[in-house]
């Protein structure tokens, strides 16, 4: 294990390459600590502290873990990448409904670096939209549930307050786009996905001072309750994200002039788990939105509809909300399998090659076969995800349902941070495999 | 500290955002994110970054440090400001003090 680590480093590309992505995480968390002009730091640590204190459920508890609790001090990269993330969402989901982008999506690299384009420009719409809504937010207070209306995050000075609103709003979504720009760095240049290690550092930012709180709050046996949960879980994960079932594959033998060719029988590697974390990411995303209208609706005297709605979906401990967060992740399962997963034309591939699976006729039949063992193996693969996103939680709720606020041990998290975790390492590997054959997992 | 200071900066401050924004928007999604993800495996480390995106990421890198700059000298110019008024108060109290 550590040898593969030396080795790792004793490769100059790769060597470069991990350099870099940590450079910039270094460069993301500065950001998100830098807090933006015209936010007073002192005050949005008091406000802080006196959440922290008071036992109300922060809002934008979710949202706040993804961006690396920089969301709620008002900072640079405050909106962090969720803005890139909702955009992916709202465009793959049109992907379906529009004509013109299926087309697209069809057409291969070029389409789909189109599609990533329109994917940037509504990522800067977003941000300029979301960062304006947490302005104003912060302003009159409701960021902090106006429990800490005796400290203003943005206070009075001698600029006017647009032109103080303005440069905020302005820094705050140029921030977006300097966030997006690393991400697709550390894709380009650097070892894994650039989002998926960029939200991976922001929760794993979180993890020590959280740590700490349930430590002083839980005193040390909760804490080893806990620390003993979580490592089931990882274990779980990493059985669950390894297996996968091999569906058999035959080559006929050919003669090319004088050579042969095939005659080889290799598998097709079926992962239980295809989707991987995104599935999580995108439910937790979509459903931190009725939160998030709720916060702009709140007024003195709510009406019905607005209790109906807090009660029973945007509070994370009802049974609404479990059962909805459990749904949306195997729809997101499913959803992107059937994306990421082309039946007919790996069939059309391996007919072309002279490939068959023993006893299915290649062509559609195989495409038949393939789509079919696809949707079975995802049936456990998408429960197990949902499982693992919602039973430490159920957990959690009944160890102490206050303290389930703002968790990053939560199952989410946690499958977050494994998952990439584990594809990082894999994609480090087979860097590694063009040295040497020595690597991390065995 | 002048409020032309504040002006100038903010001022700098709103340009270099735009500037970067559009910088950023010019370079070739590399297809970082998630649509890569579901872009189903297109290698997308097709080619090197050409010359003319070497120079974009050059010209993004300046504007992003004047950009970062900006940032830190108002915020340390916030925190001069917001100094001020309680050194104000306290000079008021000791002139009317002195004045009785």
């Amino acid at each position: 294990m550590l040898s593969a680590f030396l080795s790792a480093f004793k490769t100059p590309d790769l060597r470069k390459k991990i350099l870099f992505t940590l450079g910039i995480i270094a460069i993301y968390r500065f950001g998100a600590t830098l807090p933006s002009p015209g936010v007073a730091y002192g005050n949005v640590q008091q406000c802080i502290a006196v959440m922290q204190e008071g036992d109300t459920n922060g809002v934008f508890t979710l949202l706040n873990l993804f961006s690396g609790g920089a969301l709620m001090s008002l900072s640079v990269f405050a909106l962090g990448i969720m803005p890139y993330i909702t955009a992916s969402i709202i465009l793959q989901l049109l992907t379906v409904v529009i004509p013109r982008l299926e087309q697209l999506r069809k057409e291969g690299q070029a389409g789909q670096a189109k599609i990533t384009q329109y994917t940037r420009y509504l990522t800067l719409g977003l941000a300029i939209l979301q960062s304006s809504a947490f302005v104003a937010l912060a302003r009159s207070g409701q960021l902090f549930q106006n429990q800490c209306d005796d400290y203003p995050i943005v206070p009075e000075t001698s600029l006017p307050t647009w032109v103080t609103l303005t440069a905020l709003v302005t820094t705050m979504t140029a921030g977006t786009g300097v966030v997006m720009w690393l991400g697709e760095l550390v894709t380009d240049r650097g070892v894994g996905n650039g989002m998926s290690v960029l939200i991976f550092t922001s929760i794993a930012a979180r993890l020590p001072s959280e740590g700490w709180t349930i430590l002083k709050n839980q005193g040390a046996w909760g804490f080893a309750g806990i620390i003993a949960v979580v490592l089931v879980v990882i274990a779980l994960v990493v059985y669950i994200e390894q297996a996968q079932r091999r569906i058999p594959v035959q080559y006929a033998k050919r003669m090319v002039g004088r050579r042969m060719y095939g005659g080889t029988s290799t598998y097709i590697p079926m992962k239980v788990n295809q989707a991987g974390v995104i599935p999580v990411i995108f439910a937790s995303s979509l459903l931190y939105i009725p939160r998030l209208v709720l916060d702009f609706l709140r007024s003195d005297n709510p009406s019905s509809t607005y209790i109906f709605v807090e009660k029973y979906f945007a509070d994370p401990t009802s049974w609404s909300y479990i059962t909805l967060y459990g749904l949306l992740i195997i729809f997101f399962t499913y959803f992107y399998v059937s994306i990421t997963f082309n039946p007919t034309e790996i069939a059309d591939n391996m007919k072309k090659y002279g490939g068959f699976v023993p006893g299915i006729r290649p062509g559609k039949p195989t495409a038949d076969y393939l789509g079919f063992i696809s949707s079975r193996i995802t049936a456990p693969g998408s429960l197990y995800l949902a499982a693992i996103a919602v039973l430490p939680n159920l957990f959690f709720i009944a160890l102490d349902s206050q303290q389930y606020q703002n968790f990053p041990f939560g199952g989410t998290a946690v499958l977050i941070m494994v998952g990439v975790g584990l594809e990082t390492v894999k994609q480090i590997e087979s860097q590694l495999m063009q040295r040497s054959y020595e690597g991390f997992l065995r | 500290m002048p409020i032309g200071f504040a002006y100038t900066l903010i001022v700098l401050l709103v340009i270099t955002s735009a500037i970067l924004t559009m910088l950023i928007l010019l370079h070739r999604g590399k297809g970082g994110g998630m649509s890569s993800m579901f872009g189903g495996g297109v290698s997308t480390s097709l080619a090197g970054s050409s010359v003319a995106e070497k120079n974009l990421d050059r010209y993004t890198l300046l504007v992003g440090i004047v950009w970062l700059a900006c940032i830190i000298g108002l915020g340390l110019w916030l925190k001069l400001e917001l100094a001020k008024p309680a050194a104000d108060t306290t000079a008021q109290a000791l002139s009317a003090f002195l004045g009785r």
